[in-house]
């Protein structure tokens, strides 16, 4: 039969984004992929080469703008490594309060746009809708529902308002009990489970060699997780353990356990946010003024020529890190150059040779069960 | 209570490379050095400043023999106004961790506290400085681990550094019909209305037309 | 039968109907009828279009994650006959949600050329209108309305559901006046802003 290439061109409904992926197909069967990235390359590299450090933060929430949050705490750790700036502990259980509340937000994003991929879509009206809960929290918290500019160098920008921790613990508690009726709607649905088993195999030695990281390699059984191998924040004082699936065959993980990993770290982040809004210092129904010592540090501003200052962060679809090297314009108000590394940049070209072989209508489960966010991709 | 890897943990591993990588390449000119970061637990790391004639042997010592996985971030700078010796950096993060393939219905389950040797988690990081010149070039490493593959295409792409012996180099994030010299990152290029100087010619894009433009869609 | 030339006994059915339209349509002019009917229809499709707006399933960057929680329960917009269809061939509405690269603005073009008239363009978000926070990037055009015809602006970063929600309300203001002008002649109208009252 003679084969052909088809694009699903940048403006797809299933490509959660805008990119490109040329299948050439022999019938049904795959036989080759190749993506094209980069429609919306905006520059940010070049751009934070001109902002202050303090200007960069709502850029990096722009970045992967489903999980904004866990972005711009990922810059404020490497710009607090450049300019040597320290965090008060009440800033960083807050911290770590957000980044979890964002990830629970990212993971249901995800399930939400992944389950009418499938077919199911009462998900998306079911998670879009749990996925108002915590949008309302993050607003308390940072003002807006999307981009929050919320961490500052030093610390945070404003404390938990009073009776936040009250609402906190109601939303996670009716949360969790949520959760059970998404296993209960998915995990008993032939159709559910004949699309997502079986389909998409990724071994965990060949994704790590590949860069992947995150959810995405802790489905295929091995327990990697940047929070506790290149520890940060508080998150060794509360009450959690990396979701890490039993893959069932040799081949590695399919898209069942993606999905499953990805609904366990949902219920691991409820778990630590309900332990860490018990054990914040100073309280959790007190309110500090903005610039108070207990969540903010002044931290210097400018960085000399030189130094260079690096994180790496969980952030919710794999490590991300930041490379910024001081010495720019200003006198070192501004970086020289600031990297950034992305993980979706590096997963979805895997993406692509993962589906060779498969049947066109596995396209959607193989892409959507790695969750990819071109925004974070194209910077 | 979460786990974490400790700072002697790290300290540990992170002399241990250090002083396998100076034994191995003592007297080349590739120094290795170990830093701690100053943010968060202050966890140690092993910087290596290598140069470009010796860095495809040392990127093999490293995935032979320190077990490093992956290649995360390859980060391209331009110093015009630098050392004649320094006149662009490319910087490699490499990252190890203990990972492999488990046996179906089954998963590892590190404790962190009890990692030894080469087991523990490290981060690497390479810098290496090219003269000034209009043409840096580096090695590169695409045959020895995947991911440093697209991230040598996008270094590429931005900062026009030369990655010699990779295959099928392209454009990532740039439109395909950049011009051939066009690099924005360097630091030749100003921004747009920062001290307004236009990159090239219709700036806007203005002038290009699709390619199929007149026909009826 | 001959085979050259007409055969002038033959029952030439197409002549006859293109007859009998050219008497019908000089008849109705005559009496102003076809004028009337022509308001009519207008104002019938008029209203038929601006309850269902049927927009392009297109998600370029943020303003798109807001877009989708406009369709979503607590926004819905459904219930204003929202609806997202994939092909831009069976569109009404082309929401851009984020800033349009160099690469992409053939492709955005191509896909407002795609559509049928009578279209509408929202630019949704400070990408779209102006390039955003990215204005000063190498790669950003300054707006989608250096390549398409904007009818509505919603600003906003990103701008809240209720504000999409208002934009299509004053989208339905303006169809109201212009209806079934074409897109390409609507550049007197004022630029509608949702926020500016």
């Amino acid at each position: 039969m003679a084969q052909m290439w088809i694009t699903m061109g940048p403006q797809h409904p299933m490509t959660h984004g805008l990119w490109t992926l040329r299948v050439k197909v022999d019938g049904e069967t795959i036989v080759d992929t190749d993506a094209e990235l980069g429609y919306i390359h905006r520059g940010v590299e070049k751009i934070c080469e001109s902002r202050d450090f303090t200007q960069i933060t709502p850029y990096c929430d722009r970045l992967c703008y489903v999980s904004a949050m866990t972005w711009a705490n990922s810059y404020i750790y490497a710009a607090e490594d450049l300019l040597e700036a320290e965090v008060p502990e009440r800033a960083e259980f807050i911290r770590l309060i957000s980044a979890e509340l964002q990830r629970l937000a990212s993971h249901l994003m995800w399930l939400g746009a992944f389950g009418p991929d499938i077919g199911s879509l009462t998900l998306m009206t079911w998670c879009m809708r749990d996925r108002e809960m915590f949008l309302d929290l993050l607003q308390e918290l940072g003002g807006s529902r999307m981009h929050y500019n919320y961490p500052r160098i030093g610390g945070v920008k404003r404390d938990i308002p009073v009776g936040f921790a009250d609402r906190l613990i109601a939303k996670i508690k009716l949360f969790e009990r949520r959760i059970d009726e998404y296993e209960m709607l998915l995990d008993e649905s032939t159709i559910w489970l004949v699309r997502l088993q079986g389909v998409g195999y990724a071994k965990a030695e060949d994704m790590v060699d590949a860069g992947v990281s995150g959810p995405n390699v802790r489905a295929a059984g091995v327990n990697y997780d940047v929070r506790w191998a290149h520890p940060y924040s508080v998150y060794d004082q509360v009450d959690w353990e990396p979701a890490v699936e039993k893959p069932t065959s040799v081949k590695g993980a399919d898209c069942y356990d993606r999905y499953r990993v990805r609904m366990e770290e949902m219920r691991q982040s409820s778990k630590m946010i309900l332990d860490a809004i018990e054990k914040i210092p100073g309280g959790k129904n007190t309110n500090y003024s903005s610039g108070d010592e207990m969540i903010l540090t002044k931290a210097p501003t400018r960085a000399p020529e030189g130094a260079t200052g690096f994180s790496n962060y969980e952030c919710t679809r794999g490590a991300s890190q930041f490379y910024i090297k001081g010495g720019g314009e200003g006198r070192g108000k501004n970086p020289y150059r600031l990297s950034i590394r992305s993980p979706m940049f590096i997963t979805i070209p895997y993406v692509a040779e993962t589906m060779i072989g498969y049947k066109i209508a596995d396209i959607p489960a193989i892409m959507g069960s790695f969750d990819p966010c071109i925004g974070e991709t194209d910077r | 209570m979460g786990m974490k890897v400790t700072l002697e943990q790290s300290n540990s591993a992170a002399e241990s490379c250090v002083a396998a990588l100076n034994e191995r390449f003592s007297g080349s000119g590739v120094e290795s050095t170990v830093e701690h970061h100053s943010n968060a637990f202050k966890m140690a790391f092993v910087r290596i400043d290598a140069t470009p004639q010796h860095w495809l042997a040392v990127a093999k010592f490293m995935k032979f023999d320190l077990s490093v996985n992956y290649c995360s971030m390859v980060t391209g700078t331009h110093y015009p106004d630098g050392p004649a010796e320094r006149g662009w950096e490319v910087a490699y993060h490499m990252m190890r961790m203990p990972v492999s393939n488990v046996v179906p219905h089954t998963n590892t389950t590190h404790i962190a506290e009890n990692l030894s040797g080469d087991d523990i988690p490290m981060e690497f990081e390479v810098r290496i400085a090219i003269e000034q010149g209009d043409s840096p070039t580096v090695p590169s490493i695409q045959s020895l681990w995947v991911g440093a593959d697209w991230n040598e295409k996008e270094t590429w792409d931005l900062v026009g550094i030369n990655f010699e012996g990779h295959k099928n180099m392209h454009r990532v994030l740039n439109p395909h019909d950049s011009p051939d010299e066009f690099h924005p990152l360097q630091k030749q290029h100003k921004l747009r209305y920062h001290g307004h100087n236009e990159m090239y010619d219709d700036a806007q894009g203005f002038g290009r037309k699709p390619a199929d433009e007149g026909r009826n869609k | 039968m001959s085979n050259d030339g007409e055969n002038f006994a033959a029952f030439n059915s197409r002549a006859l109907v293109e007859m009998v339209g050219d008497v019908t349509d000089e008849a109705l002019k005559a009496t102003k009828v076809k004028q009337f009917l022509s308001v009519l229809a207008g104002r019938y499709f008029n209203w038929a279009g601006r309850k269902s707006l049927f927009t392009l399933h297109l998600g370029i960057k943020c303003c798109a994650i807001e877009m989708a929680a406009a369709a979503t329960p607590r926004f819905d917009g459904d219930r204003f006959g929202v609806l997202f269809r994939s092909s831009p061939r069976q569109s009404d509405v082309l929401l851009v949600n984020g800033p349009v690269s160099k690469k992409f603005a053939d492709k955005i073009v191509r896909l407002w050329e795609q559509m049928p008239e009578p279209k509408y363009c929202i630019a949704m978000g400070e990408c779209a209108i102006s390039g955003g926070p990215y204005f000063q990037s190498y790669n950003i055009l300054e707006g989608v309305d250096t390549v398409i015809p904007v009818d509505v602006y919603i600003p906003g970063c990103p701008p809240r559901p209720e504000a999409l929600i208002d934009g299509f309300g004053l989208l339905r203001e303006k169809i109201i006046r212009i209806g079934g002008a074409p897109s390409t002649g609507r550049d007197g109208e004022k630029p509608i802003i949702v926020g500016e009252d």
